[in-house]
């Protein structure tokens, strides 16, 4: 499965734009964070969510939008230090810099495949850096609370709350 | 069925609360008594201190939710209700901390287990930590009327499944086991504590001794955060709180509150931070070391037949087979209990992504979660935390995973497994990174054995914040006297679970309510003596 396929409709321009600014002019007009993240998730959503997603296409865009707009929703209640620590990883994954040394590798993440993403997510998983572990157990706390949190995605777990 | 509203009651029928997000111009409040914090030591504190014909204010950092606000979804509950929305961990990251942040504090969102001290912890405090007047004989009448007056009794319903295989397991297994006592009247058996008791069932402070402490004429400030006590030679002159907005934000607003006396109740970490940031003397640096957390390690199992973890009363039975096989001061023991399972709370609470990740989801029904809650703070290896205050003033938790507990963790997630199958499971998967679910105890006791254990990896949580402001006579271990009064500040106390000098091997509301109940009541009998005539 290519990238592309991932990267749905609205989040393709954003993609653009945030590789536009944050890997060549980076003091141009800064984007807006929250959307420039959008697309870094965007990426990282259906690896983690592999096999928890929906397959067929629709359902599972809507999921993956929907999973997205509950990460914003997450970000907004925690508390500020962890939040900045959050935004310090994500910019970190936007940039060439931050990118090279937390994967070892200069490709954006918007670049690369699932299979390489994968790689990635595990040698973090792996791996004796604590930055590394810590990006590793963070990203994944966000994303499943995130996508655990809303009611839509509890079908396959065959739970719901009872009625009162 | 139309469920009521006992808090929406009171306010209509005129309750004193003012809600810090309401307030735009600075305020001076005064009482006889000024409680910060509304868990489970200032809601009995309100409750005695008032009975007792003292005004009192309580000041909660977190806002005034009640039955109808709780929809029963983890996405609500947790930014409403829990510190940091539920994502609270030590500095590491390594140990997810669950703690309660609205009024009734923790209370409002815990699972309703009540035991009385354990004699072992009371007579370790009394032999190591110069602690007097607390021994079993002395609390129990404590502990009887806070039974009585919330309805603590043993559970009389089955367990649910998830219990149930607690059960079974220490019956196969020849195991103690013990059915809880839990804090309800007429209980639903819905599963949803966690999230708030939506039909008002648990007898929280939320809707036991606040209401009460309301009723005759108390204050409740919700969404005010004390974040300064003003203190002068041995006294304390006033404690300064910030009103809040509803993000919990200040809004500018500032609250002056002024008291004969004092209660500190912002609970473990709050209010050695409290203390800390407030300059509060200390000479033997004592307050924010020796924070407990009972670091609970999780095993899952698999059961042909349906659990659903989620539904009935999440804890009826615990073992305690396990927790002073060594005496109190040796190897650490661990209690075994079952959480009850969310969405949200299982899937960020195991290990992994993907595939295997969504296909452990997907048994939701069928897993079955065991954990092991580890005594910390009796065994010199195994001390606790170190809080920090930041610049900002906020706090971080240094926790230090020692080797003794990986050593009492690994014993700990052998028991769990050992359990797990003796009480039928199909497989068993301690939550740590390496480990698959297998197939067989002898697979996996000796996986366990082999198994590597490290911070992050191993999934440790804990719902059982303690210490920090430890209680006891000699200053050189204690802050405040086995009465929870300061030993430097003449009008101040401390009555929360942060005076606990260890933790407890056990679950800590009822030692909360019992001590505090002791304590409160005589500072009650105190105040009165001194109070002029009205
Ligand atoms: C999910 C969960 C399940 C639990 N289950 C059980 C159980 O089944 N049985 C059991 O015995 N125990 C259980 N506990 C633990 C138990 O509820 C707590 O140990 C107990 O409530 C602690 O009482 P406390 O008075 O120390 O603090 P808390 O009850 O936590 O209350 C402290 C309150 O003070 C407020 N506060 C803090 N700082 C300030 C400040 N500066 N200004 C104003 N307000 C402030 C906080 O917002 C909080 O609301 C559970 C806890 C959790 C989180």
């Amino acid at each position: 499965m290519k990238r592309r396929h991932f990267i749905t409709g609205a989040f393709a321009t954003t993609a653009a734009l945030a590789l536009g600014v944050s890997l060549y002019r980076p003091e141009l007009e800064p984007v807006d964070a929250e959307d420039s993240h959008r697309a870094l998730f965007a990426v990282l959503v259906p690896v983690l969510l592999d096999g928890a997603l929906p397959r067929m296409s629709s359902p599972r865009e809507a999921a993956i939008n929907r999973t997205l707009d509950a990460i914003s929703q997450t970000l907004t209640v925690l508390p500020q230090s962890q939040r900045d620590e959050l935004e310090l990883l994500l910019d970190g994954l936007e940039n060439r810099l931050g990118v090279l040394v937390l994967t070892g590798s200069m490709t954006p993440l918007l670049l690369r495949s699932p299979e390489q993403l994968v790689v990635m997510l595990e040698s973090w998983r792996d791996g004796f850096l604590e930055m590394q572990q810590q990006a590793y157990y963070g990203l994944r706390e966000l994303i499943m609370a995130s996508y655990y949190s809303c009611p839509e995605h509890w079908g396959t777990l065959h739970y719901s709350k009872p009625k009162i | 069925m139309p469920i009521n509203d006992p808090i929406a009651e009171g306010l209509a029928a005129g309750w004193h609360h003012l809600d810090g997000s309401t307030m735009t111009e600075d305020v001076q409040l005064e009482a006889d008594v000024v409680i910060i914090g509304s868990g489970a030591g200032g809601g009995t504190a309100a409750d005695i201190l008032s009975e007792a014909g003292l005004k009192v204010i309580v000041v909660e950092a977190g806002p005034l939710k009640s039955s109808s606000d709780f929809d029963m979804e983890e996405r609500t509950a947790y930014p409403n209700l829990y510190q940091q929305a539920a994502s609270m961990k030590t500095s590491d990251k390594a140990i997810g901390i669950f703690q309660g942040r609205a009024v009734g504090g923790s209370t409002t969102i815990n699972w309703t287990t009540s035991i009385r001290t354990p004699e072992p912890t009371l007579e370790f405090w009394a032999a190591e930590k110069s602690v007097s007047g607390l021994s079993r004989n002395e609390l129990d009448p404590w502990f009887e009327a806070m039974e009585n007056k919330l309805s603590i009794r043993e559970w009389a319903l089955s367990p649910n499944a998830n219990n149930d295989k607690l059960k079974q397991g220490c019956e196969q297994l020849g195991w103690e086991y013990t059915v809880i006592k839990r804090n309800v009247a007429a209980c639903w058996n819905t599963g949803y504590c966690g999230m708030g008791c939506p039909v008002n069932a648990k007898q929280s402070m939320l809707v036991t001794t606040l209401p009460a402490m309301m009723t005759r004429g108390g204050t409740l400030l919700s969404r005010v955060k004390a974040v300064q006590i003003e203190h002068h030679k041995d006294r304390v002159f006033g404690i300064r709180a910030q009103a809040l907005n509803e993000q919990l934000k200040p809004t500018g607003a500032s609250v002056m509150l002024k008291g004969r006396h004092y209660i500190l109740a912002g609970g473990a970490i709050h209010t050695p931070t409290l203390m800390m940031r407030s300059g509060v003397i200390d000479p033997y640096e004592l307050l924010g070391k020796r924070t407990f957390l009972h670091p609970t390690l999780l095993s899952g199992a698999l059961f042909d037949e349906t659990i659903s973890a989620h539904s009935g009363a999440p804890q009826s039975i615990y073992s305690d087979e396990f927790v002073w096989r060594d005496g109190a001061a040796g190897k650490p023991g661990y209690k075994l209990e079952v959480p009850p399972l969310h969405p949200v709370l299982l899937a960020s609470k195991t290990i992994g992504y993907g595939r295997s990740h969504a296909e452990l989801m997907e048994q939701f029904n069928q897993l079955q979660v065991t954990i092991a809650l580890v005594r910390d703070g009796f065994h010199p290896k195994l001390e606790g935390g170190r809080l920090s205050v930041k610049a900002d003033g906020s706090f971080s938790l240094d926790y230090p995973l020692t080797d003794t507990f990986w050593e009492t963790a690994r014993d700990a997630f052998a028991s769990m497994a050992e359990l797990q199958f003796a009480a039928g499971a199909q497989k068993v998967l301690p939550i740590s990174e390496g480990m698959a679910m297998m197939g067989s105890w002898k697979q996996t006791r000796q996986a366990i054995a082999d198994m590597s254990l490290a911070p992050l990896k191993t999934v440790v949580a804990s719902a059982h914040v303690m210490g920090g402001c430890p209680l006891g006579e000699d200053r050189q271990l204690a802050m405040v006297d086995s009465h929870g009064r300061s030993h430097y500040l003449e009008n101040l106390s401390v009555m929360d679970g942060s005076v606990f000098p260890s933790s407890l091997g056990a679950n800590p509301q009822l030692t909360i309510y019992g001590m505090t109940a002791r304590n409160a009541t005589r500072l009650a009998g105190e105040l009165l003596k001194t109070k002029s005539p009205a």
